[in-house]
């Protein structure tokens, strides 16, 4: 457990302090908290055998970047930005705006909803937030937003994209419990609903407390509205194929991938809104956005080697069952857990390295494994807004260059709220996600 | 007191974690007088790195399937030739002794200390509709794994996916694969049973799987020549034996949760049209595979003839 | 000229950093859309066909880590990986480039002895003859490639990765 957590501490301070990319950091704290586990000190240091944690970090590196499951990421990646180009995310978003824009913080609401929308047919939270910044940032700039609610609606509608399905986190947890990812899918629609509903409550409470903040835009007519709503049938279209597609069973969700990116690429080219140059810096961006994250993935497996070798899991499992509590205490002590992780981890490591420990557990105490992947992934939703490590903040502070992290982790608090009442209600009525499974698949 | 840590990738609740392992630590702690305790490590990885991390030291002792090394691991095949028709325990234990005495020097385990061979049980045909004759199984979509079921699907003519295990529920639920080749074990432990409704079995299955126990040289090195040799003396062809023994019994409670569950069972016999049908298409696979290893040095005729004998006359 | 003109426009970096960076990510396209194309030929080859695509795991694993490592160089040292920067408003800007020196050389360093073991486990793959399981590919030449890019990597960050920090203002 001390090594452990002192591996914790220095990863801490030098992501924080030093300012090393978390991939790194991960990979060489990882690297060297396994080589001391395996007896490396300060006096054997030239005549060590490097070559145990040298193999450990390059086998990592070896068979993640060539891990079947995970083309999902730049695939679902490649759909969200097909989709972005052929103009599908602003048509979202002009219609959410046209019904919501003229109230007291509706172009917030109105990113809430169209980021809810963008999830449905994006794979990944940090392409939503990436996504949905460059189309939603500049109207509310324009009318007046405060920078911190507009920056923390995007991060946090955002977050929605691992829900709303298809979601690559839910395929991950699949992989790693092996539960249905179909069933996980179905699960994830209705807490994703009641997510966009709470956010929108966060926004009201933002512009409650600082009408400033949020002041009003132009009221549309009916007509105007309805015009607005017909231009968002292609994220419709595209949404069908690939929900359709997983349900009826003519492809896997990983293929679904595959499928969807080729039909956004298809929408686009029917819209005429592809040029070799447009095409090259959507593949090219897709594939940088995909680096990142392959590496933030590489690095969080081999710390999760050392974490492991250091006896953390077990331990946690230990401290969990020695508490002799009822099984929904146990469930909210490993939420809890999830939330402190959550500070520093980003959500995918965060899954790597805790769902195989806990999965366990919850089986073994009569949960059911569906409703448990949407609880974690609706507490994983919210290590997205935590800081210090935010994933979706930094895209986003990466997209707008002029807007610092820190501004985005002042706004996100209420919305950090929103997403706490969410989770006690899918933690502790287990109906909100499984009612469409049970609907759909198990009879 | 040294720790022995066992990296390991199958869930938990399978046989080769809930029975070999823990048997084979019960015995090295006994033979070793307490001086070496076994530990379990999970998720270190993809099964076809255990063979890598264990050469390299990163854990001590692993497991895994050679079919998840293509090129390297070609003699292991020998075992999963279709027609061996025995339990998983007299495959595994002729298996270990073949190896011994003709495979080992070929050197195909090169940087390993090999502690153990075993197959799985024999692998049979899963599919979510009836079948009546291998005819039927013709450009159906089937999940293979590669090595000799690769082959054998290819003569059937079957459309292969390629999937790891895992995946095959989720892909017999949907219908993106309307069957699977694979032991009977799978039917409760990948539940099968509630997807793969029909199965047939033939007399001693298509074929088997190939795996091996492994331990790091220099780890053993390290250790005092006492408790090397103690370890050594419950390993060997007493750990293949108990692991074959483990993965029939869960071939056993595979077959019993299945019927259970209501699955329609075809238990083919020696001589039944659908035999003789695998009998004819599997002809010249012996060949194909002597003249795969040709490369290899080793008399590999000699060997599968042995081996069969070996496995046939086990107790 | 059009193209060169294109790149010089396109990209921030010059002169022969701009062509590899562009014939990197020039690697990372082709490879994308071929991963894209691949699973809709393969799905459609199923319902229509008879036949899937033979190999399409393994060209779908090759081409990850070829798209993944084309482009690494190009994040690495447009610092394009996720930094914490939470403390940026209290450290000052020398610090903050101190710093940068620091993570560009404990990356470059990293990398560096890393692909010299993956270097290493690629040769011993290819001693051993390991192949994929339908192609028959060695998988060696990926692992080299992984190899050699982690060291183009280490390379360019150390170098133009140095030069960019030291001579890019903070906006
Ligand atoms: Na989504
Ligand atoms: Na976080």
């Amino acid at each position: 457990m001390i090594t452990a957590l002192t591996g914790f501490a220095i990863l801490l301070l030098i992501i924080v302090v030093v300012r090393v990319p978390i991939a790194f950091a991960m990979g060489l704290v990882g690297f060297f908290g396994f080589a001391y586990l395996q007896g490396l000190g300060f006096d054997n240091f030239m005549d060590f055998r490097w070559n145990g944690a040298l193999s450990m970090a390059s086998k990592r590196v070896i068979d993640t970047a060539q891990e079947y499951s995970l083309s999902v990421i730049p695939l679902f990646i490649l759909m969200g930005n097909f989709v972005t180009k052929s103009g599908l995310s602003q048509e979202l978003y002009a219609a959410s705006n046209a019904f919501l824009g003229h109230r007291k913080g509706g172009l917030a609401m109105a990113t809430v909803v169209a980021c809810g929308g963008f999830s449905a047919i994006c794979g990944s939270s940090l392409a939503t937030s990436a996504t949905m910044a460059k189309v939603a940032m500049p109207p509310m700039r324009k009318y007046g937003y405060s920078d911190s609610l507009a920056t923390a609606t995007i991060a946090a509608g955002g977050s929605l994209g691992i829900l709303i399905p298809p979601s690559v986190i839910l395929v991950i947890y699949g992989l790693l419990t092996e539960t249905s990812i179909r069933e996980l899918f179905a699960a994830g629609f209705i807490p994703g609903l009641l997510g966009i509903l709470l956010y929108l409550l966060a926004v009201r409470y933002v512009v409650w407390r600082n009408p400033a903040s949020g002041p009003c835009g132009d009221k549309l007519t009916w007509p105007e509205r309805f015009k607005a709503l017909s231009g968002v049938w292609g994220v419709l279209t595209l949404f069908i194929i690939v929900m359709g597609g997983i349900y009826l069973g003519i492809f896997t969700p990983t293929e679904a991938a595959g499928i969807g990116a080729g039909g956004a690429f298809f929408i686009a080219l029917a819209r005429k809104s592809l040029s070799w140059a447009s095409l090259f810096d959507i593949l090219t961006d897709t594939g940088r956005t995909t680096t990142m994250l392959f590496g933030v993935v590489i690095g969080a497996l081999i710390f999760s080697n050392f974490i492991n070798r250091a006896g953390l899991p077990a331990d946690l499992l230990a401290f969990v069952q020695g508490l002799e509590v009822s099984p929904m205490v146990v469930i909210l002590v490993i939420l809890g857990v999830y939330i402190v992780l959550g500070m520093v981890f980003e959500s995918l490591s965060m899954l790597l390295l805790t769902v195989p420990i806990f999965f366990p557990l919850v089986q073994s105490l009569g949960f059911d494994l569906v409703w448990f992947g949407i609880v974690v992934v609706v507490v994983t939703e919210i290590s997205l807004i935590t800081p210090p490590v935010g994933m979706n903040v930094f895209v986003l502070s990466a997209v707008l260059r002029d807007v610092k992290a820190s501004t985005i982790f002042k706004g996100v608090t209420p919305f950090w709220c929103a997403d706490i009442i969410r989770l006690i209600l899918v933690t502790l009525i287990p109906a909100i996600s499984l009612f469409l499974p049970e609907l759909l698949y198990r009879n | 007191e040294t720790t022995l840590r066992v990296a390991s990738w199958l869930p938990p609740t399978h046989p080769q974690n809930a029975v070999v392992w823990p048997t084979w630590s019960k015995w090295v702690e006994e033979a070793t007088e307490g001086r070496v305790k076994v530990a379990i490590e999970y998720g270190m990885g993809h099964p076809k790195t255990m063979f890598e991390l264990v050469e390299d030291g990163v854990v001590d002792a692993s497991f895994s399937y050679h079919g998840y090394v293509p090129g390297r691991f070609k003699l292991t095949q020998a075992v999963e030739q279709p027609l061996l028709g025995t339990s998983a325990e007299a495959a595994s234990v002729a298996h270990w002794r073949i190896h011994n005495k003709y495979f080992a020097k070929a050197q195909e385990h090169d940087g390993l200390e090999v502690i153990g061979l075993f197959t799985h049980g024999p692998g049979q045909i899963h599919m979510a509709k009836p079948v009546s004759s291998l005819g039927d199984l013709k450009g159906k979509k089937i999940r293979l794994g590669g090595g000799v079921q690769g082959e054998i699907g290819h003569r059937m003519g079957v459309t292969a996916v390629g999937a790891p295990a895992p995946k095959v529920y989720e892909m017999m639920q949907q219908g993106v694969i309307d069957g699977v080749f694979i032991p009977m074990g799978e039917q409760k432990s990948l539940r099968l049973k509630e997807v793969a409704k029909n199965v047939v079995a033939l007399p001693g299955g298509m074929y088997l799987g190939s795996f091996a126990m492994f331990m790091n040289p220099d780890f053993l090195a390290d250790l005092d020549a006492k408790d090397r040799e103690a370890i050594m003396s419950v390993s060997g062809e007493k750990l293949s034996a108990m692991a074959g023994k483990a993965w029939d019994a869960g071939d056993a409670a595979g077959l019993e949760a299945a019927k259970e569950a209501g699955v329609n069972i075809t238990m083919v016999k020696d001589g039944d049209a659908l035999s003789k049908e695998f009998v004819e298409l599997t002809k010249g696979m012996d060949e194909a595979f002597l003249k795969s290893v040709a490369d290899r040095g080793v008399d590999a005729k000699a060997a599968l003839t042995e081996l069969r004998e070996v496995a046939r006359n086990y107790k | 000229m059009a193209l060169s003109a294109w790149i010089t426009a396109h990209y921030e970096e010059k002169g022969p950093v701009a062509w590899l960076a562009f014939f990197l990510e020039l690697i990372a396209a082709f490879t994308l859309f071929f991963l894209m194309a691949l699973t809709c030929a393969d799905v459609f080859g199923r319902y229509f066909l008879d036949n899937a695509v033979d190999g399409t795991t393994e060209l779908t694993e090759m081409g990850i880590a070829i798209l993944v490592f084309a482009e690494l160089p190009v994040v690495t040292w447009r610092g394009g990986h996720v930094v914490v920067d939470i403390l940026d408003k209290m450290l000052g800007n020398t610090l903050i480039k101190v710093l940068g020196l620091l993570a560009a050389f404990l990356m470059s360093t990293s990398l560096y002895f890393l692909a010299v073991r993956i270097y290493e486990l690629a040769a011993r793959s290819h001693r051993r003859g390991e192949v994929t399981e339908y192609l028959q590919m060695p998988v060696g030449y990926i692992v080299e490639y992984i190899a050699v890019m982690s060291w183009v990597t280490a390379g360019a960050m150390i170098t133009y990765g140095v030069y960019r920090l030291l001579t890019t203002s903070r906006d």
